[in-house]
């Protein structure tokens, strides 16, 4: 369908998606606290759910040799997260299984910043705003 | 199969838009059809509505926010011209490139201070435009915000009291709403890091309905201290029409201050700790 589009349409899409990027910044630069260039997937147990603003933050236990380490993610505000289709206390809840893929933080070595997470049965959900603003 | 039909249905559509060449703002075909532009009792266009602009993916979605940009490129609309870089005086950019060696750890924004004009409007969360006789009240959901805007000839107060919003009026130049800001406090960033301003900024709003479905905003930023020239941005609102206004209190669990003294504390963690 693309294909069928004329070339300046295709050129205002591209240009559009570029634009979108330049102004990502939710609540604070992402590059003050995160670093884009330390992406990080971690699996685990949710512990607890922060539905608060300016973001929200989840706890999560996770479990390697050594034994239990927390992990805390930021992620989108509540409003943008009830806006993609999540529901409070139903699309993530304590006892949930999940993968967390997201960016680390510059100072604290167990928060990160959530991008998507993977739920048990498979499917995916945005939790957070894409790396690399930059502080731009 | 279907879907190269309707593949060539958007084609023809938009190489017809295209035929139809320039058009003002009352007969230019919206994106959904031919949906007439809604008009107040007095004439002017109605910008009612819930609308959101800036980072669409962020407040939608990634799916629906490319549904909307692929729409866009199919009805040939022109994507917004690329943003200028800020004109600023050489002092004026220096005080830019330390914010943003500091990587934006000092946004007013994530210190939960309310935005100021235009940023308010950029900010990725929907805002309602209630218009009436005499004045205009846009509700943003950021900071549970509003702006009361007069639209019945009368001129800024002669007390202005500088301000995080400033004080607006408007006025209507044919189908677009002109609103004046002016009485600005210097605790705000107007667009993205560094993005500094005196209380001197005197900022021109431009509000133009050119579908039924968008407004282009048209914004021009002009500040003796800081800029070399007037600063123009252009977006467009797009209209949510199931959406509603919901709460967003920022300070509510803001552990950003926290974590941004933490960073701080350790000056390998900011590339220029700037002497405060």
């Amino acid at each position: 369908m693309k294909t069928l589009l004329n070339g300046a349409g295709v050129i205002a899409f591209v240009a559009a998606l570029l634009l979108g990027t330049a102004s990502l910044v939710a609540h604070h630069s992402f590059a003050a606290e995160y670093d884009s260039a330390k992406p990080v997937t971690v699996s685990g147990v949710v512990a607890r759910i922060d539905w608060t603003n300016p973001h929200i933050h989840f706890y999560l236990d996770v479990k390697d040799d050594a034994g239990t380490t927390q992990w805390k993610f930021e992620g989108y505000p509540p409003n943008m997260l009830i806006r993609q289709g999540w529901k409070r206390d139903v699309t993530l809840k304590p006892g949930d299984s999940v993968t967390v893929f997201g960016w680390r933080a510059r100072a604290d070595p167990n928060l990160g910043a959530a991008r998507e997470i993977t739920f048990a049965d498979g499917h995916k959900m945005a939790a957070g705003p894409p790396a690399g603003t930059g502080g731009q | 199969m279907k879907m190269r039909v309707v593949g060539s249905f958007v084609a023809a559509a938009a190489v017809a838009i295209v035929l139809a060449g320039p058009a003002s703002a009352q007969t230019r075909a919206p994106a959904n059809g031919s949906t007439p532009i809604p008009r107040a009792a007095d004439g002017k266009p109605d910008l009612s509505g819930i609308w959101i602009t800036g980072a669409l993916q962020l407040q939608i979605g990634e799916e629906a926010a490319n549904a909307i940009l692929k729409a866009d490129a199919a009805a040939g609309r022109p994507a917004p011209p690329p943003r200028e870089p800020p004109p600023y005086n050489p002092a004026a950019e220096a005080r830019r490139q330390a914010y943003l060696a500091r990587r934006g750890i000092d946004d007013p924004m994530a210190r939960c201070f309310l935005s100021g004009v235009p940023r308010i409007t950029t900010r990725p969360l929907p805002f309602q435009i209630v218009q009436m006789p005499g004045q205009i009240i846009v509700l943003y959901e950021v900071h549970h915000a509003f702006r009361i805007i007069p639209t019945d000839g009368r001129p800024h107060p002669d007390d202005v009291d500088p301000s995080f919003l400033g004080d607006s009026v408007a006025r209507w130049e044919g189908d677009t709403l002109v609103v004046d800001v002016i009485g600005f406090n210097e605790k705000t960033w107007l667009a993205g890091v560094g993005t500094i301003h005196s209380d001197k900024l005197h900022v021109t709003e431009r509000y133009t309905r050119d579908s039924y479905d968008t407004i282009r905003y048209d914004v021009t930023m002009e500040d003796p201290e800081v800029f070399t020239k007037p600063w123009h941005q252009q977006e467009t609102f797009r209209l949510r029409p199931n959406e509603r206004i919901r709460e967003y209190e920022c300070i509510e669990n803001n552990e950003d201050l926290l974590r941004f003294e933490k960073l701080l504390q350790n000056e390998s963690l900011v590339k220029q700790p700037e002497s405060r």
